[in-house]
C-alpha cells in the first residue's frame, strides 16, 4: 500500500468515514471555501489618509524609514536624495515594473532585472501594503522579481497611497480579483530582516536587507 | 534527532548542574513573556481572536482527509509533487531521492521541526548532499556537532555569547569576536555563499492553504525566502495537522502567531509561495515537493488527545513554563520542549519512552492560558499520566507506594494512627524550627526547598476537638 493510501486510510478510519458522511463533509469543504469567513478584525480607520498614516507609523515601528512625495515624478529624486543621505552607491537594481521613470535624470544608474548577490539596492513598488501592520505585499512576477527585496543591502519600495489597505484579508481579496490566480511568491515584507538569536540581542540585517525605505506616493 | 526523553531526570539535574546554561535561561526569561504581553493588547478582542483560531483549527482537523486531499488537488493544480511519508525514515528517504534526481550536492535549509524528528541532516551526509541551516540558532547547533535545539523558535537560547563566539572562531577560522552585529554579519556572509550555491532549499511550513495549494512561511531572518527564492528545487516538509482552509484563516492565525511567539505583531517576512516559477520569471524554483508526513499524527486523530493537533508551534506555552525556564529545552530529550513537548513526545515516540514528561510540569496552567488555539495543556498532561498508571507504566517503587497507600487509606483506624505518628514524627525533626531543610526518607523533595513544619496534629484530630467544643 502506498504511504499516501496508508495515512489517508488511517486517519479515515479515526475519523469514522463512510460514503455518505464523505459527501456531507466535502460540501462543508466547499461552502467555507466559497464563503472566505474572515475571523475578528482590529478596528482600522475607514479615510485613506488616516491609513496612510497607519502605515507610516507602524513601519516606523519596524525600523523602516518612510518618506512621502507627491507623484511617481518625485521618485527618482527622493531615491538619489535617500542614497546620497546615507552615502550609498547611486546604483540600483529595480523591477521592470518602474523601469519607465526617469531614473537617470535624478543621477541614479538603474537596471530593470531580478537582484544578484552584489547588487547594492533593490528598488521595487508593492502590490499593495497593509496598514494595520505596516507591512508591504509583494507579488512576484516577471515584472517584479522577489530577488530585487530580498538580496540587496538596501531595498526601498514605492508605495502608492491608493493601494494602502486595512488588513491582510483586503490584500488578498485584491490579488484574486486583479490576478485571477496567486503569483509564485507572495512575500510580506515588514521591515529589514533581524535575528535575535544571540542572548535575543536584536540584530538588522540577517539574510536580507539592513534597511527597509519607503517611499510613500500620494498622488499616483 | 535521538529521542533521549527517557533521561528527563538526569537531563534536568545536569541542567540545574550547568552554570552558563541557568545564567542563559535567566537573561531570556521575561523577555517573550513580557513582549507577548504588550503585543496582544493591540488586538481589540484577543479572546475572540484566539476562539476564532480555535475553531479554524478543529474544522480541519475534525476533517482532515478531506481537507488534505483538496489541498493535494489544488497544489499538483499548480505544478507542485505531493508526496507522503508515515515516519522520519521515509522522510530521509524522499528526501535524498528528490536529491539525486536533481543532481543536488548540497541543501540550504530554513528551520524544519520535522527534518529534526527524522534526522534528516545525517542522512543527506551519507548520501554525499551537504545539509546546511541557514536560521542563525540552528546553524550555530549545527557547526557544534548537530546539537539539539532547545526552543522551537529560539534554538540557542540556552547559549551564551562566549560559546557562539569560540565556535565561529574555530569554524570560520577568523579572529574571535564577541560582538553580536559582527558576528551575525560573518554567518550572513557564509551563508550568503551557500543560498546562492546550493541547488536545493528545504523548508518546513507554518501552515498549508488548501484553498491554494500554498504553504505559508514565517520567518524574520529572511532565510526562508532565500531558500525559496534562489535554489531550483524546493522540499516542503510539514506535518499533516498543517492545512488551514483559506487565505482569511491565514490572516486570523497570523494575528495570533507572531505575537505569541516572539511579541512582534507581525514577523518581518510572511511568504505564501504557490507552485514553481512562472513563464519569464527569474527567481523561483523550477521544482517543488511537498512531503507531508504523519509520523505518529494520525493516530492523534479522533482520540482523546486531538486538542493537540491544534497546535501552531508559536513556543508561548514554553516562554510561559516555570519547569522549562527552570531547566531549558534539551532536558526534554526531543524535538519538542515545554508543555507542547511533554504531550507531543510521548504521543509521538510512545508512552513508555518518555515516562517522566508528563510529570514534568507544575500544572500552574500558565501554558493553557496563554496558548493561542486554546489547548487545554494540563488537562492532556493529565490524562496521559492516568494512561501511564492503566498501563502500569510507572517504575515498581511508585506503584507499589501507591498501592500501600491505598492499602492504609482506606482502613480509617490504621490511617489516623499512621498520620498521628508521622505529624510527631516532622515536628520533633523539625526541632522546634519553623520548617525541615532536609526529608530523610524523601530527599528529592527538600532538593531546592524547605518543607514546612506541621503543627504535631492532624487534621482529624483536631476536628474531633473542635467538633466536641
Ligand atoms: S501548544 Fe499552544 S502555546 Fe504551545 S506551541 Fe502549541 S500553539 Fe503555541
Amino acid at each position: 500500500m502506498s504511504s499516501r493510501d496508508d495515512i489517508l486510510g488511517r486517519v479515515r478510519a479515526r475519523l469514522n468515514r463512510t460514503p455518505e458522511n464523505a459527501v456531507t463533509g466535502r460540501a462543508a469543504i466547499e461552502a467555507a471555501l466559497a464563503m472566505k469567513a474572515q475571523g475578528p478584525r482590529p478596528a482600522m480607520p475607514s479615510q485613506k489618509s488616516a491609513l496612510v498614516e497607519r502605515l507610516v507609523e507602524k513601519s516606523l515601528g519596524f525600523s523602516s524609514t518612510v518618506e512621502r512625495i507627491g507623484t511617481y515624478n518625485d521618485a527618482p529624486a527622493a531615491v538619489a536624495r535617500y542614497l546620497a543621505g546615507l552615502d550609498l552607491p547611486l546604483r540600483a537594481v529595480v523591477w521592470p515594473q518602474l523601469a519607465h521613470l526617469d531614473w537617470s535624470g535624478a543621477g541614479l544608474t538603474v537596471e530593470a532585472r531580478g537582484a544578484v548577490d552584489r547588487d547594492p539596492v533593490g528598488i521595487t513598488g508593492c502590490f499593495c501594503a497593509i496598514a494595520e501592520t505596516g507591512t508591504l505585499m509583494l507579488c512576484g512576477g516577471p515584472e517584479s522579481p522577489a530577488s530585487v527585496s530580498l538580496l540587496p543591502e538596501t531595498h526601498i519600495a514605492l508605495v502608492p497611497a491608493s493601494r494602502i489597505v486595512a488588513g491582510m484579508e483586503e490584500g488578498f481579496a485584491l490579488a484574486r480579483a486583479e490576478l485571477g490566480q496567486l503569483p509564485r511568491a507572495i512575500n510580506f515584507v515588514s521591515g529589514p530582516s533581524r535575528t535575535g538569536d544571540i542572548e535575543q540581542t536584536i540584530v538588522l540585517g540577517a539574510h536580507g536587507p539592513y534597511r527597509v525605505h519607503l517611499v510613500v506616493v500620494e498622488n499616483d | 534527532m535521538k529521542l533521549r526523553a527517557h533521561r528527563f531526570k538526569q537531563n534536568a539535574l545536569e541542567a540545574l548542574a550547568n552554570p552558563v546554561l541557568q545564567a542563559s535561561m535567566k537573561k531570556a526569561k521575561g523577555k517573550f513573556v513580557d513582549k507577548r504581553a504588550i503585543a496582544i493588547k493591540e488586538i481589540d478582542d484577543f479572546e475572540a481572536t484566539r476562539e476564532a483560531a480555535k475553531e479554524i483549527r478543529n474544522r480541519v482537523i475534525e476533517n482532515l482527509d478531506l481537507w488534505l486531499e483538496k489541498f493535494e488537488q489544488a497544489a499538483a493544480a499548480r505544478g507542485a509533487h505531493v508526496l507522503w511519508a508515515k515516519d522520519g525514515a521515509e522522510i530521509c528517504r524522499l528526501v535524498v531521492d528528490i536529491g539525486r534526481k536533481h543532481g543536488v550536492k548540497k541543501a540550504v535549509k530554513s528551520k524544519s521541526m520535522l527534518s529534526e524528528e527524522a534526522g534528516l541532516n545525517l542522512a543527506l551526509e551519507a548520501a554525499g548532499i551537504q545539509p546546511v541551516e541557514t536560521d542563525l540558532g540552528e546553524y550555530i547547533l549545527q557547526i557544534n556537532d548537530n546539537e539539539p535545539p532547545s526552543h522551537i523558535i529560539a534554538p540557542v537560547v540556552h547559549k551564551s555569547l562566549d560559546e557562539v563566539a569560540d565556535l565561529f572562531q574555530k569554524t570560520h577560522h577568523t579572529p574571535r569576536k564577541t560582538d553580536i552585529p559582527q558576528l551575525t554579519r560573518e554567518a550572513r556572509e557564509v551563508l550568503r555563499q551557500h543560498f546562492l550555491s546550493a541547488e536545493m532549499g528545504i523548508s518546513g511550513g507554518n501552515f498549508l492553504i488548501a484553498e491554494t495549494g500554498s504553504v505559508a512561511l514565517v520567518t524574520n531572518e529572511g532565510n526562508g525566502r532565500m531558500v525559496t527564492t534562489l535554489p531550483r528545487v524546493h522540499v516542503v516538509i510539514t506535518g499533516i495537522e498543517k492545512v488551514i482552509p483559506t487565505l482569511e484563516d491565514l490572516a486570523t492565525l497570523m494575528r495570533l502567531l507572531p505575537r505569541s511567539a516572539t511579541g512582534q505583531s507581525i514577523s518581518n517576512y510572511v511568504s505564501v509561495l504557490t507552485g514553481t516559477k512562472a513563464e519569464g520569471e527569474s527567481d523561483g524554483p523550477e521544482h517543488l515537493y511537498f512531503i507531508l508526513v504523519d509520523n505518529g499524527r494520525a493516530e492523534v486523530v479522533g482520540s482523546e488527545f486531538q486538542d493537540m493537533l491544534r497546535c501552531i508551534r508559536c513556543g508561548a506555552c514554553m516562554n510561559h513554563c516555570p519547569v522549562y525556564q527552570t531547566i531549558g529545552g534539551q532536558a526534554y530529550g526531543w524535538v519538542y520542549p515545554g508543555p507542547m513537548g511533554s504531550v507531543l513526545t510521548p504521543l509521538y515516540t510512545g508512552l513508555e519512552n518518555a515516562i517522566d514528561l508528563p510529570h514534568a510540569a507544575t500544572l500552574c496552567n500558565q501554558c493553557g492560558v496563554v496558548c493561542p488555539v486554546k489547548i487545554p495543556l494540563p488537562d492532556l498532561l493529565r490524562k496521559l499520566r492516568e494512561k501511564q498508571v492503566e498501563r502500569h507504566l510507572r517504575p515498581w517503587f511508585e506503584r507499589l507506594a501507591f498501592r500501600l497507600w491505598a492499602w492504609v487509606a482506606s482502613r480509617p483506624a490504621l490511617y489516623g494512627l499512621g498520620t498521628r505518628f508521622a505529624v510527631r514524627y516532622l515536628k520533633w525533626l523539625a526541632d522546634g524550627k519553623g520548617s525541615i531543610p532536609r526529608l530523610g526518607l524523601a530527599p528529592e523533595w527538600t532538593r531546592g526547598r524547605n518543607f514546612p513544619t506541621p503543627e504535631g496534629r492532624t487534621f482529624r484530630e483536631l476536628y474531633a476537638q473542635r467538633g466536641r467544643a
